[in-house]
């Protein structure tokens, strides 16, 4: 794999399919790595991110969607925004991106990520491979844009 | 289509696990009122000799939502074509209609929220439903006339059933939310599980300690 | 005494009041249209003909209209019914729902509103609402006069409409009762249907009153700011000014940031609101309001030097605002609340920290 960053890696962030105690899957693992250890961007910087796809035949890999969002978290209905899409689905250009792959990505001035009490902004990078059958699998692996504070720990003011 | 969220925070503290996120329709497999798995494919016999169009009826908060997800998801993985609609007014039946029309036949046709419909409304959807071949799933609080497939109701057993599925249950169960907390949830919300739910999740932030600091490492 | 201003000073399209207030109001103002055309309409048309009360069958007088007088003289009632009905039926129709939706869902016209709007989002910051009607205003001390949150205006206007059409109804069933006792035909019927209606229309009108009167002696509050939008780590000059004939037991300015958060499940919508930070501004105690003045403070304030910015999102938001309490010595205390925006920091608003100079603002 090529060398995006001097910074170094942050350390891969494997995830296994099938974690989730609820829904049954194949062992599916996603290898994904920033090329900041901290995870913590500002607004406007570029962003790395290189991943691999563990645990499934490559052929069977019919498509990836590569993206870049920031989604609400709490007590509200989600919201997303989308920053980044991509999706290679040319059977030519899909051994360049699986099993591995990389991609950079300039950040928007805002929104930043927020630790608030009811609603909370995350940004992520989500990988989403489609394999044969219809059936896909999503990946998502959050960092920070911004170093905004919690709430619960504003200082000035009074924190309610 | 299956799919499966995978999510990896940096610091799982920070994660509310009672947020609409992890608790919606979908995210938390069906349970029954003593909170153990629901079989789809028993209902979904069931559904075969009820007829063509039944309810799911229930009062609010009793996971009628999340079971008529879970039994579009089962149709579907059998190979079936689903349309889904959500009415949040009586002017949303033009879309349900409209599901209706385009349903292949022996297709399955839900439609959350089925009494919001007026009973005009309500009737040439039904009778647009068996012109089209189509089958209709409904969620109802009251009786609307629709042979009732499931009745929902909810206990305290099932709220704990539900919050010992939630992510990194391991982690804050006995410490930031116990059985006393889910107890107190479930009365207050005089058995509502989306209340009973908000109510934890305002208990789960004023008690998470303060964050380690976000400025770590380079 | 001052009346209550229903126009104040502002330019530009912005929403002074809530949504729903705003739809109420204008529910109303199409309902009276469509009342009023119906009512000119049903007397031209009924007024036809006259007849002699002791001979019912003789026509004594006769109005002749030839086909296009009809139309000529129906033309306007038949505006008004046009009119009145539409609106009330778009009125009906998008209730509740938001800009998005009028958009996506609805026909022509519904398309054609939302293209007057201002953009929702500020250029080059996703997720920051824009600012435009909030800078839309210049202040008479300070750079900018920030619009009113409130809906008491439109509580006002609300009130007077809902007593009008009440009592206008009430008049007419009670001339009608009135002329069947003259006639020596009471209809007890209407009559005992005339004791709820005329209570609802007493009431209707004490709460008009109470409103207007609160209104005029509370007097209305203006925030003046020294520049807009905010920036996390600036300080910013404020000028509040407060009408009012009589004494306040005390004011209070506060800087609050506020999440909204709204989830839709079935027939299920919550929205719920929480302050989560908030600052005291200023805090003033026995004011007393100069007779045909006002009362005015210049306070200062600080927007934290890593705070979140404002935010909006379908469902979701964080607010940054003003909010004024004041505790009138024989009305019940009110509220009001001025919306800012803040920008994330590093964006040069054109803000430049300065010390307070007694009410001048930075050009």
């Amino acid at each position: 794999m090529m060398g995006v960053s001097d910074a170094g890696f942050s350390p891969e962030g494997s995830f296994q399919a099938g974690a989730s105690p609820s829904f049954p899957a194949p062992t599916l693992r996603f290898l994904l790595q920033f090329d900041r250890v901290s995870r913590i961007y500002e607004p406007l910087e570029s962003i790395t991110v290189r991943y691999e796809v563990a645990g499934a035949e490559a052929a069977s890999m019919r498509a990836l969607e590569r993206s870049i969002l920031w989604y609400t978290e709490g007590k509200g209905e989600e919201d997303i925004g989308v920053h980044f899409f991509e999706r290679i689905a040319d059977a030519s250009d899909l051994p360049q991106v699986l099993p591995q792959g990389f991609f950079s990505n300039r950040l928007p001035a805002s929104p930043l990520s927020y630790e608030g009490v009811i609603v909370k902004v995350r940004w992520c990078v989500r990988l989403r491979v489609f394999f044969e059958a219809g059936r896909d699998f999503v990946s998502e692996h959050v960092f920070s844009l911004g170093r905004i504070p919690p709430i619960r720990q504003a200082t000035g003011g009074e924190r309610l | 289509m299956t799919r499966y969220r995978l999510a990896e925070h940096p610091d799982s503290a920070m994660l509310n696990p009672f947020a609409s996120r992890y608790t919606r329709p979908g995210c938390l497999p069906p349970l029954d009122h003593m909170g153990r798995c629901i079989d789809a494919d028993d209902i979904l016999s069931a559904f075969d000799h009820v007829g063509a169009m039944a309810s799911i009826r229930g009062p609010h908060g009793a996971g009628k939502s999340t079971l008529l997800t879970h039994l579009a998801d089962r149709w579907e993985d059998r190979g079936m074509a689903v349309e889904r609609v959500r009415l949040r007014t009586g002017a949303d039946m033009s879309q349900a209609m409209a599901c209706i029309a385009r349903a292949p036949d022996a297709g399955l046709v839900c439609i959350d929220s089925w009494e919001l419909a007026g009973g005009f409304a309500r009737w040439r959807a039904c009778r647009k439903a068996r012109s089209v071949g189509c089958r209709l799933l409904v969620t109802e609080h009251r009786r609307t006339g629709l042979p009732v497939l499931v009745e929902c109701r909810t206990t305290a057993a099932l709220l704990g059933e539900i919050v010992s599925r939630l992510p990194d249950h391991h982690r804050w169960f006995g410490t930031l939310i116990d059985s006393a907390d889910i107890e107190a949830a479930f009365a207050l919300s005089g058995g509502n599980l989306r209340e009973a739910i908000a109510e934890l999740y305002d208990r789960f932030e004023r008690r998470l300690p303060p964050a380690p600091s976000l400025l770590v490492g380079g | 005494m001052r009346w209550p201003r229903f126009f104040s000073k502002k330019r530009g399209h912005r929403h002074t009041g809530s949504r729903e207030w705003g739809s109420i109001a204008e529910g109303l103002f199409y309902a009276a249209l469509l009342l009023g055309g119906l009512i000119f309409g049903g007397l031209l048309v009924s007024g036809v003909a006259a007849y002699a009360p002791a001979d019912p069958g003789r026509v004594v007088l006769q109005r002749g209209y030839d086909w296009w007088m009809w139309v000529l003289t129906l033309v306007i009632p038949l505006a008004l019914v046009a009119f009145g009905g539409s609106g009330l039926g778009k009125v009906i129709r998008m209730w509740g729902k938001s800009d998005e939706r009028r958009a996506a869902s609805a026909g022509f016209p519904e398309f054609l509103d939302t293209l007057g709007h201002p953009p929702h989002e500020a250029p080059g910051h996703p997720g920051v609402p824009a600012c435009e009607n909030l800078v839309n205003s210049p202040g008479n001390v300070l750079r900018y006069r920030l619009p009113i949150e409130s809906p008491e205006n439109w509580t006002l206007l609300g009130f007077g409409m809902f007593a009008l059409l009440w009592n206008a109804v009430v008049v007419v069933l009670a001339a009608g009762a009135g002329a069947n006792i003259r006639r020596g035909n009471p209809d007890w019927f209407l009559l005992a249907l005339l004791i709820p209606f005329v209570a609802v229309g007493v009431g209707g009108v004490i709460l008009f009153v109470r409103a207007v009167v609160l209104a005029a002696s509370v007097g209305p509050t203006q925030i003046e700011i020294s520049d807009h939008p905010l920036v996390p780590g600036q300080r910013y000059d404020v000028l509040l000014g407060q009408g009012g004939s009589g004494l306040f037991k005390s004011i209070e300015l506060r800087l609050e940031l506020e999440e909204q958060a709204t989830f839709c499940q079935g027939t299920d919508t919550r929205t719920e609101r929480l302050v989560v930070w908030r600052d005291a501004a200023g805090s003033w105690s026995r004011v007393q309001a100069v007779p045909g003045g006002r009362f005015e403070a210049h306070v200062e304030i600080t927007i934290p030097d890593q705070a979140m910015h404002s935010f909006n999102s379908p469902h979701n938001s964080v607010h940054w605002r003003l909010v004024v309490r004041g505790s009138p010595d024989r009305w019940p205390p009110f509220t009001r609340v001025f919306p800012l925006v803040v920008f994330p920091a590093g964006r040069n608003a054109g803000a430049t920290p300065h010390a307070p100079q007694g009410g001048k603002g930075v050009e």
